[in-house]
């Protein structure tokens, strides 16, 4: 049966809760949401029903978050905590009925994305895992590990630095290209220390996005493999991953078998310009 | 003026706050301010918010500097709460969450600075208000006490203690109708918004006298007259006054 991490919330029964849910982890820009949607293509082609979720989405407190950043006088308890009711709402009204129903949930980060922004901004790490004590264990957590070096070029050329990533509100009077080495290396190693605790899956995710892709998809097949309704799945697909000599877009294609190189291409294009980046905020 | 557990002020008997069980808060933990935080506490129709505002004015014509700040009013987080409410959204987690955010931007935007800059802070309605609201929906009760860890102890917090069915007489003639979350409907107690909300202030009343030892809330009989209830209210404030008399803004 599943379980939190402690504490249960009323009325939610944890006995019917068949779905698999996968969480992605990283530091910003670590090429989460490209990799989720890539997934997400990839299941449903399987057959799979899948629903993905992210930071920031919940129908009740993901506007007021919105707005609440905008300003600059958000503070940092008021701020983990708009967090926590906005992840709360969507694990009771997204996460909970797509498991119960037998659904894939992926989710673009999960508390420890939460956990490990408080921490660094200073709150009680203890207050913080408290209050997410009622989450649910996932299936797994897929951690997209990368430098803050190999960061910066994928800042620069996306989007450019933003004020909340830079983590301007915890160190001020720094510019913001130094303040975003600063806080991206706290949280890094905050990252870090939570994956020792949670038993995070790490994927090196300064390769190129084929490569991580395939080392998603192994990983994913083997905690679909763990669910019996899902045998017919993981069967179908033992072979191109067994097979160590491939070459990674290979392996994909291979994995891939509708798909033609030229179809990969667009997927994986149409993927990294999906509509919502995952960073508390859409992209047109 | 002794401190015992049950102090005699005046004619009628008060349990005075010696009882300190509340942890430290965290975030804001083992600091002292020079300002004083006054907050008053009592299911609806107890009469709290009268009382409150007639020892804001005491404290006004005394020359303290006073601010006042109600439960659920952040700028930041209303229209959150209010869109959960009408859309009737939230559940007990997301309705008690979403309160601790609004608390949370009153603290760290207000009560805070103006607690450290010396001010005397009334507040009608405190975490203890969450944790008997929140209870009562099912929550956790040490979960919602840690979720509250960053707020500071009151100076002293006023429990206006009145049984149910006066409170509820005081509510039902003064208004026509009781909204969604405040009879408790959610909760699906009674589908007739007046009996629900009377289970559901029972509850809370229950929270609140479990509170009284835990918190150590200072009692005030609410079924005395308002006149009296106030020379409680003001005898009590001014003990902690007397030693703040750098707060005047006035001499």
């Amino acid at each position: 049966m599943r379980q939190t991490y402690g504490k249960q919330l009323p009325g939610m029964k944890l006995s019917d809760l068949s779905g698999t849910l996968i969480v992605v982890e990283g530091t910003d820009c670590a090429g989460r949401t490209t990799q989720i949607n890539l997934l997400k293509t990839w299941l449903e082609e399987q057959g799979h029903a899948v629903l993905d979720t992210g930071m920031t989405r919940s129908p009740l407190a993901g506007e007021g978050i919105r707005r609440a950043k905008e300003g600059n006088n958000l503070g940092r308890v008021t701020q983990s905590l708009f967090y926590a009711t906005d992840f709360i709402d969507r694990l009771e009204n997204e996460i909970v009925p797509a498991l119960r129903a037998g659904f894939v949930v992926l989710t673009d980060r999960y508390i420890y994305s939460l956990m490990a922004r408080a921490i660094v901004r200073g709150m009680d790490a203890a207050w913080i895992r408290s209050i997410y004590s009622t989450a649910l264990v996932p299936d797994a957590v897929i951690y997209l590990r990368i430098s803050v070096d190999a960061l910066i070029p994928r800042v620069i050329f996306s989007r450019g630095f933003d004020y909340w990533e830079s983590g301007m509100d915890e160190f001020p009077g720094q510019d913001m290209y130094e303040s975003f080495r600063s806080y991206q290396g706290v949280l890094l190693a905050e990252f870090d220390k939570l994956s020792m605790e949670y038993h995070f899956e790490t994927v090196d995710a300064s390769a190129d996005v084929k490569t991580v892709f395939a080392e998603l998809q192994k990983k994913v097949l083997r905690i679909l493999e763990g669910d019996s309704r899902k045998e017919y799945v993981s069967k179908q697909y033992e072979q191109p991953t067994a097979n160590a000599f491939m070459k990674p877009q290979e392996a994909v294609a291979a994995m891939l078998p509708g798909l033609g190189r030229r179809d990969l291409e667009m997927l994986l294009h149409s993927a990294a310009t999906h509509a919502s980046d995952g960073n508390d905020r859409s992209v047109a | 003026m002794n401190t015992g557990n049950n102090v005699r002020i005046g004619p009628f008997e008060i349990f005075y706050p010696i009882a300190q069980t509340f942890e430290r808060p965290r975030q804001n933990g083992g600091q002292q301010f020079p300002g004083k935080l006054f907050v008053v506490e009592g299911i609806d129709g107890s009469g709290k918010s009268t009382q409150l505002s007639l020892l804001h004015k005491w404290l006004e014509s005394k020359g303290y500097g006073v601010v006042f700040s109600t439960w659920n009013s952040s700028p930041l987080v209303k229209d959150t709460t209010k869109l959960g409410k009408k859309k009737k959204m939230l559940t007990p987690a997301t309705f008690s969450l979403i309160h601790a955010t609004d608390f949370a931007d009153r603290i760290e935007r207000s009560i805070l600075p103006l607690l450290k800059a010396g001010a005397v802070v009334l507040c009608d309605r405190y975490i203890y208000t969450a944790f008997a609201r929140d209870v009562a929906r099912g929550m956790d009760r040490q979960w919602v006490r840690e979720l509250y860890g960053f707020a500071m102890r009151p100076t002293v917090a006023f429990y206006f203690r009145v049984p149910l069915e006066a409170a509820i007489g005081r509510v039902v003639t003064a208004r026509d109708g009781f909204k969604f979350y405040e009879a408790g409907l959610d909760l699906g107690l009674s589908d007739d918004p007046t009996e629900s909300f009377r289970l559901f202030q029972g509850k809370i009343l229950q929270e609140y006298e479990k509170m009284i030892p835990e918190f150590g809330l200072t009692v005030i009989d609410a079924t005395l007259p308002v006149e009296v209830q106030q020379m409680q209210v003001r005898q009590i404030a001014k003990i902690h006054l007397d030693k703040a008399k750098e707060l005047r803004v006035r001499p």
